[in-house]
This record gives structure tokens, sequence and C-alpha cells, in this order.
């Protein structure tokens, strides 16, 4: 066996294990970034998970399935977007309880779908893209929902960085009172970025029951979802750099994997720990406040907003 | 004609604020008993198995408040750091550090006599869980972190360094290879009320509401806690020094939050297992902001969670729900009482769109 | 309403009549607490499929159970609120439970609990498991001759004796059948993560294994194999499902017949507590049906061995047995103990991977 194929193998892996991750990074983000934090991305990918596969199994198409899937994370987002934004609730406790609730949801009505198969997305081979040497192998060899996500990281960035909505969005984050004050509708840009959130946790979700297996098994994020919130942090609320992190992390899964296929020996769970930790390094280096306004933290995460108050 | 949905902040608290909760929880259970009934079961017996399972019987009673003790504990430390504001979300984590004190303690002494071991594998959780509170209020104070980034970061690590710790150097050499320490010794176990696993834990939760209670309404420091919770930036005018506070409230934050680590560890698993902490640190947060961040009401509410929690085993054992029906039901209260709780603050206002827009 | 009234009546009338069958005739009650979910498709789901074959064997039994019972923080209560609510028997069904059930046990001397997996017993506390070791032999046997590269790729839940045990097992009828096999074993340190053992399968075959085997809970590594053209060999429950064409065969857990047993026993007050751990051929472990790949020949040699485990002219662990340093750990012509089987933590010659200390 030789060790180049095989990189190129792990650079792949750690795309798709990455990508359940990326898809509900990439809404926490949004959410985030307008200000609201959301941690009830496990029960949103549950439900995603769930409903995805309920309707891939009952209609044999599983691109219906992933529109279920993102119709069902958005309604579950609903939840936190109407209790936060407009009842004005404590974020931290109603993404809790969403979480709480999802799973809950998601393992009652999946009963019926333990233990039967349907058919998810098949492996899908990119035509010109996946013979190229190197990229062909890391990006182009996987199923349909991982090039899904690769056109998302840009128009993520574009969308927030280079438009109106986006600017909003972030102005919404930052200081909601100045927002508001330049017109922007505060309560709705917030739950466009929060519904968007939903989508795209569903579909991370469904990712792991429609292309990762094609099976339900409850509880079968395993905790994706928190992850995906740290991942968010760690990429500093930016979408390439999240896709990055989401990617590394899909990457140190992979490698620890293979490694231990060749029989390497490792300290698991001090390596699981190196993501967390440095996480927490990169915010500690990135803490002046020149840096902080750069790397986009938003300023009002967390707090409600209240007009004139 | 649209309608429109308002908030109008009340400028004074409406007398019936204390009713809310009841009012909320009041809303709540019917609509879990559409749940209920949808899923074929009957709402009134299910909620009937559910109270009598958690207060119907003398053991139920004790059983809930074992159940409440961690939530106790974490949830007054929690409480504390959101009185002024600093969004303490790691009290999951730092109930694991404490736990990982107090087992380091009774493992490395097992040979002390209960009145020296006990007192010490107290200091070490309470300790332990402070320095892990200590963490991101120095990052908040010192670098401008966002405590509620750093707080949850902390849970992982916490939570997989005590994984190492169990499937590595702290496994038991005789406990065939799976993941927990070996037991404690009797005198590291917490004394317990006879016929009952209420232990120990619970007084020292009934005596930190105390302390609590004094220290925020008594003191000079409590006084100034209140004050930046209510407004930071008169605070600083007022020349409080908010670092020092801040560090102090994590401080004990995090060391209530150790102290239900130590009370689940040395009080009713008598070793420490992988899975130590079914989300008590999470639930906790629950419990101090249903609680209104008071010390006494986080007593009553922990007792009342770990009704819902304990009355939940009802649903399966007699009326053969799955588990995931309790959670659907939790979480269908709290989004209730999360809807209700701006009531306390604000007046909900219906109206035509475009009429009486002026007042606002 | 009226027809409540008089079956009231009816009932009451026939109580009074026939008192002692009617007491007879009430259910019995029997208790079941589960570690995880029942949805995990794979040890829960198992054990509550044997409840549910209970319950339809047995007419006069009604079963309970309690799913996702945190092994510290929970157990206690659940077995406790279990025995109090009239259930004659308990089974609790992970090695966790095992210091609480007999904790419990000694306050409710009239309640018969059993405790799957592990080894400590009372008057009213039995213990039960499968030579789950036997079954996965004999799956490994499968593979042996089934792999053309002699790489057999191994996903394993959570480094314990157990899984050890039944992992060597595995190894060692792979290794019968192709002297040159490699087992390479690849830990996912979860008892079920699917993503993660779906993962854990595409890194053993992208080493060049051209069959995958599990023990985790979920199909997923033997899903994974099928979508890349290798062969599965699944665990727990029959994975065939999920690989039809590349599905060789399962070593499966079928609780239904020891249930069945044991509340016959206890109903006719023949039970008496004891260990039992029972060998394949008398329930409770077995094969799944052989996937189409499987030549007939070497389903002749598989049900060969197993009748020679059932009549006991041959175990899995007789030596000589080395260890993957290549020393003798079950000498020539010695059989391993059960206390060497529960304790075992090493890894047989022909196995790549490392046991995590």
């Amino acid at each position: 066996m030789e060790l180049w194929p095989l990189i190129l193998l792990t650079l792949a892996a750690a795309v798709r294990a990455g990508t359940p991750i990326l898809f509900a990074a990439l809404g926490e983000l949004m959410a985030e970034r307008s200000g609201v934090l959301n941690l009830g991305v496990e029960g949103m990918m549950l439900v995603g998970a769930l409903v995805g596969f309920m309707t891939t199994q009952k209609t044999g198409e599983p691109w219906l399935g992933l529109l279920a899937a993102g119709l069902a994370g958005t309604m579950v987002s609903l939840i936190h977007a109407f209790l936060t934004i407009t009842l004005r609730a404590n974020q931290v406790v109603s993404g809790l309880a969403l979480t709480i609730f999802g799973t809950g949801v998601s393992g009652f009505l999946g009963k019926p779908y333990i233990g039967v198969p349907a058919e998810g997305f098949p492996p899908t081979r990119v035509s010109v893209f996946g013979d190229l040497p190197l990229v062909g192998t890391i990006f182009f060899q996987h199923d349909p929902m991982v090039y899904l996500t690769y056109p998302l990281i840009p128009l993520f960035w574009f969308l927030l960085y280079r438009t109106r909505p986006g600017l909003n969005v972030r102005a919404v984050g930052e200081s909601p009172e100045s927002a508001d004050a330049m017109g922007v509708g505060v309560a709705l840009t917030r739950y466009l970025c929060v519904l968007a959130g939903g989508l795209l946790a569903g579909l991370g979700g469904a990712y792991l029951s429609l292309a990762y297996t094609h099976m339900w098994i409850e509880n079968m994020t395993a905790g994706r979802g928190w992850i995906a919130l740290a991942i968010v942090i760690f990429g500093t609320w930016d979408p390439v750099r999240v896709a990055l992190g989401a990617y590394l992390f899909g990457g140190v899964q992979a490698l620890q994997l293979r490694l231990q296929a060749l029989g390497v020996g490792l300290p698991t769970y001090l390596l699981m720990m190196t993501p967390y930790v440095f996480t927490v390094l990169v915010l500690v280096v990135a803490t002046r406040e020149t840096v902080r306004r750069r790397i986009g933290a938003p300023a009002a995460l967390g707090i409600p907003y209240a007009r004139g108050e | 004609m649209t309608l429109s949905l308002s908030l109008e902040k009340r400028l004074e608290p409406t007398p019936w604020v204390p009713l809310l909760p009841a009012l909320s929880v009041a809303l709540a259970l019917p609509a879990g008993g559409v749940v209920l009934a949808i899923a074929g079961t009957n709402p009134w017996e299910a909620y009937k198995e559910m109270a009598l399972g958690a207060f119907g019987s003398l053991y139920g009673l004790s059983e809930t408040v074992v159940k409440a003790i961690p939530l106790l504990l974490a949830g007054l430390g929690v409480a504390l750091a959101f009185r002024m504001l600093f969004w303490n979300i790691g009290a999951e984590g730092q109930l694991h550090l404490g736990a990982l004190g107090a087992t380091w303690v009774a493992l490395n002494a097992p040979d002390l006599p209960a009145p020296l071991l006990q007192p010490l594998m107290i200091l070490a959780a309470f300790f332990a869980g402070a320095a892990w509170g200590l963490i991101p209020a120095t990052l908040k104070v010192y670098a401008g972190l966002n405590e509620i980034i750093t707080t949850l970061m902390m849970n992982y690590i916490a939570i997989l360094w005590m994984d190492f710790l169990v499937y590595g150097p702290w496994k038991d050499p005789h406990g065939f290879g799976f993941p927990f320490t070996a037991p404690f010794p009797p005198a590291a176990r917490l004394l317990k009320l006879p016929g009952s696993r209420i232990h120990l834990g619970l007084a020292l939760g009934l005596a930190a509401a105390g302390l609590l209670a004094v220290l925020l309404w008594r003191t000079r420091v409590g006084y100034e806690i209140r004050i930046i919770g209510l407004n930071p930036r008169a605070a600083r005018y007022a020349g409080m020094n908010i670092p020092k506070v801040t560090l102090l409230v994590l401080a004990l934050s995090g060391g209530l939050a150790g102290l239900a680590g130590l009370s689940e560890v040395a009080g009713i698993q008598g070793r420490l297992k992988h899975g130590l902490s079914p989300g008590y640190g999470y639930t906790a947060i629950i419990v101090a902001w249903l609680a209104r961040l008071n010390p006494w009401a986080v007593v009553g509410v922990s007792v009342l969670l770990g009704g819902l929690l304990v009355g939940g085993d009802m649903l399966q054992i007699a009326m053969g729900l799955p588990v995931t029906m309790t959670y659907i039901l939790q979480g269908l209260i709290l989004f209730f009482v999360l809807g209700m709780e701006v009531l306390s603050g604000y007046r909900l206002i219906l109206r035509r769109r475009g009429s009486s827009r002026a007042k606002t | 309403m009226k027809g409540k009234w008089l079956a009231t009546v009816i009932a009451g009338l026939l109580a009074l009549g026939l008192g002692v069958t009617a007491r007879s005739q009430e259910p019995m009650k029997v208790g079941f607490v589960y570690v995880g979910p029942v949805g995990d498709y794979g040890w829960t789901y198992a054990h509550d499929q044997g409840r549910k074959s209970l319950e339809k064997a047995l007419p006069g039994v009604k079963t309970t159970y309690v799913e996702s019972v945190a092994e510290g923080a929970d157990a206690e209560r659940v077995i406790t609120e279990l025995a109090r609510t009239g259930h004659k028997v308990i089974f609790t069904t992970s090695y966790g439970y095992m210091d609480t059930t007999i904790k419990v046990a000694e306050q409710f001397s009239n309640v018969v609990f059993l405790h799957c997996s592990g080894y400590k017993r009372r008057e009213n506390v039995g213990t039960y498991f499968g030579r789950m070791y036997q079954a996965s032999y004999l799956s490994g046997l499968v593979a042996g001759k089934m792999t053309r590269k002699n790489l057999i790729g191994y996903v394993a839940p959570i480094p314990i004796p157990e899984v050890i045990r039944i992992t060597n097992a595995f190894a060692l009828g792979a290794r019968e059948t192709n002297p040159q096999v490699k087992v390479h074993v690849v830990w996912t340190n979860a008892w079920y993560d699917p993503a993660t053992e779906t993962e854990a399968a595409n890194g053993l075959l992208d080493i060049g294994a051209d069959v995958i085997a599990t023990q985790s809970d979920s199909p997923a590594p033997v899903q994974a194999a099928e979508k890349r053209g290798a062969y599965g060999v699944g665990y727990n429950s029959d994975a065939s499902k999920f690989a039809p064409k590349g599905h060789l065969v399962s070593a499966v857990w079928d609780w239904g017949p020891y249930y069945v047993e044991t509340i016959k026993a206890v109903k006719a007050g023949t039970w008496k507590s004891e260990d039992v751990w029972w060998p394949i051929g008398t329930g409770i472990v077995g094969l799944a049906p052989y996937g189409p790949a499987v030549p007939s020949s070497v389903k002749t040699l598989v049900e060969k061995r197993k009748e020679d485990l059932i009549q006991g002219r041959f175990d899995v662990f007789w030596g000589p047995i080395k260890d993957q340093s290549g020393k003798i750990r079950i000498a020539r012509g010695q059989k391993a103990t059960d206390e060497e089987l529960l304790q075992m933590n090493w890894f047989v010659e022909g196995i790549v991977g490392t046991i995590p200390k």
C-alpha cells in the first residue's frame, strides 16, 4: 500500500466527515452573526436527519428528503426565533430546550424507521473535476450533498461581506441600536438568520441519514451539533474559516481512524480535546479590540434587542 | 384587518409576576396533553402518574430530592454568575472538575478517617470547580473574551479530560477494564439520611443557598454584584472594581458547581464513572433562570425540576411511553415558561396594524 | 359506560367464584432496564426484540421497559421503582448496573433480578449472558475464506474485555480458515455513532481491506462496505437489509428464548440463582442467514465447526494461542477459563491494532 494515495483518501475523508458539521456551522454562523445564539443545533439536526430519512423512505427520492429535512429544521428553529426575538426570551435556555425537544420529537416519531433501509444519495463522481489529479480525489468523488456545500461557502462569504443584506446582518449582530436607527429591521433580519440556521442544521442532519449512512438511528448525530457550535467560534464567525475548521475537525477524525487502521495507538481522548483547547487559544491570541473587530465576533451575541431601552 | 403583536416595557412590575411560572405551566400542561393524546395516552392519567411518581410517596419524594441536589448546587452557582450578567454556561465542566478533585483526594488518601477525608474532598471539589470557573473569568476580564463561548469550550475539555482519566490512568485495575475508578473507601461516602439516598449534599446546597442570600443582600460585594447586573455602566461610574468582583463570583460559581460534582460522585455513585452527569450543568442553567436567579427560589425550582425528571420514569413504567416522550414534555414546558416569562417585564399588546403607533 | 360496568360485575363474580384461578390469571409484570434507547438498532434494540417475543410467547406476562437509564445517576431509582410497582422479575441489561442491581435486590427479596453480563449474584439475583465469542468466531471463519487481500477491517466500539474477547474470537476464526489474514482493528470509542463507524470502515477500506466486520451497535460499517463493493460481517442484528450484495453473515443476539425460559421457570417456582452463559446452539447467540456471496463449501465448513462447538468437541479459546507479540497466552491443550475470558485485555496474534491503556 502506497502512502500518497492514502494521504489523498484521508483528505477526502476529512471533507466527508467535516460536511455535516459544515452545514450546521454555516447556519449557526448566520444566526450568531445576527446576534442570536442557538444552542439547539443538535436538536434541529436530529429532526432534519429523521424527516429527511422518513421522506426518502416513503418517496424513494433523496432530493425530496433533503428538501423536507431543510423545512423541518426551519420549522424547529422558528420556535427559537419566536421565543428569543419576538418574546425576548433567554437565548441560552431556549436553545437548550430546543435540543431536548428535538431529541424527543425525532426519537418518538422515528420509532417505526429503526432498522429500515432506504436509498440515500449514492456516491457520484463529478465528471471532469473528478478526474483531476489531487483535487479530484479530495473534493470531487463524493456524494451530491458534499458538492452542495462548495458553492455555499463563497456564497455566504459574499453575502456577508459584499452585499447590503449581509451588512445589515453584521450591523444587527454588532449594534442593533445603530442598525435600527439606520432603518434596518432588527427583528426581521434576526428571524431570517435564525431560520437559515435551522434550514442548514436540518440539511446537516440529513447528511448523516441520507449520505453518510442510509439509515435512521436515535441520536445519530452523536454530538455533532455541539461540535458545530464550537467550529463557529473556532472559525471566528467567518464562512471560509468555519469551513476550514469543519474540514480540520473532520481531518483529525479521518486521520486518527486511519492511523489506528495502520496499527498506530493513539491517546484518543487527549486528541479529541485539542480542537477545543486550540479554539480557546485562538480566541486568546485574537483578543485585542482591533483584532476582535476584524474577526467579527458579534458584540450583541446573546442579547435580546428591544427598541429604546 | 391585520393584527400585530408588540411588547411594551412595564414601568412597574405587576403584582402577579410571582404567579407567572404557575400560569405558564398551566398552559404547558394542556399543550403536552395534546401530544400525549395524539400518542394514544390518556393525558390525565399520564400527568397523575408523573405527579404521584415524583411527589406521591415518601420514596418518590426522597428520590426527587436526590435528583434535585446537583441541580441545586450547580443552579446556585449559575444563578450567582448570571446575577452579574456573566453568562456562565460552563457549570457542566465545573461539575466535572469538582468530581475529579473529590475523586483525586478519595483515591489518594483512602486511609484518612471520614471527618478528615470528607472536608478535604469538599475543599478539593470546590477549588477544582472554582479554578475551572476562573479560567473563563480571567479571559473575560483581561482579554475581553465572550464567556458564553469559553465556558462552552471548557465543558468539552473537562468531559474529555475525565474520559481520558477513567479510560486510562485512573481506571480501576480490578474493574474488568470498564471505564471507572476503583470504588471509594466507605469513609469517602457522604453521610446519608437513613432509609433514603438523600445525602450530605442537600445540607451543602441549603447552606449555600443561605450564604448566597446573605452575600447578595447583606454585604457590600453582594450589593456590587447586583448593581453590576442591573447596570454595568453605572457600576463602573460608581468606581466598582468589576474585574475583582467577576473573579470572585466565578470562583464561587465554579466552586458550587464543583460541589455538585462531589455530591454525585461521593453521595450517589461511589466512584468516578464515564458518563458522570446526564447534563446536570445544563439543566442547572434552566433551574437558575426559572428561579429568576434568586437563591431560595433555586431550592424550590430544583426540587420541581427533579420531580419532573423522576416523574418522567412513570411515563415509561406506568404508561408504557418511550423516554423520548419525557423529553418532548420537558421541551414544551420550557417553551411555555420561556414564552410567558416575557410578561414579567413587558406588556403584550395586540393591536390593529398602523393604529396607535405613537404610543411606543 | 354501561358495558364497562357490566364487565366489572362479571369480573367480580368470576373472581369470587373462581378465586384461585382468577389469581393466577393476573398478568405477571416483568421489567426491563435498558442503558441505551430502543432505537439504537444494536444492543438495546436486541434486548427489546427479546422482550417483545417474551410478551408474544407468554400471554400471561405484561412487560415494561425503561430506556436510556444512566448507569450511575438513575439506575438505582429506576430499578427500585420497577420493584415497587409490582414487577416480579426485573432484567437489568448493562454491565454498569451490577452493583446497583445487587443493592436493590437486598431490599426486595420476593423479586427476581437478572443482571446481564456481570458476575455478582445472590439468592434473588442471577446473571446471564451469551457466548457471543463463539458466534463471532464462526463469522470470522467466513470472513477468512472470503477475503482475497488477506486484510480484514474490524470496527470496534469501546475497549473493554467483552469487546476484546469477541474481537479475538473473530480473528481466531479468520486465521483458522486463512492463516495469512491480518485483522486491523479501529476503535470508535462510542457504543453508537453511525457516522464515525462509517468513517472507520472507510478508513479500513482505504488501507486495502476487502472485508469489514463490526462490533458496534449500528450496521453502518456493513453498509459502508457495500457501497464500495466490499464484503461486510454484521453484529447485533442481521445486517443483510443494509447490504443485500456484500453481506456475508452476522453474529446476532436473540434474547427471546432465554427470556421465555426464565419467566417460565420463575412462574413454575423452579428458578434459582445461577450464572447463565449460554453457548451457541441454545439461543441468545447465533448466526443470521448467510448472504448470497457465501459459497456452500464455506457454509458447510462453518456449520461443521458450529456443531463441534455445540457438542463440546472444540472451543474457541483452546491453546496454543499467542498474543500480538508472539508470546503464548493459552498453552497447548489448555482452555481459557471463564475468569480469564472475563478479564481478557490482550489481542491475539494476527490482529493489527492496540488496546488503549
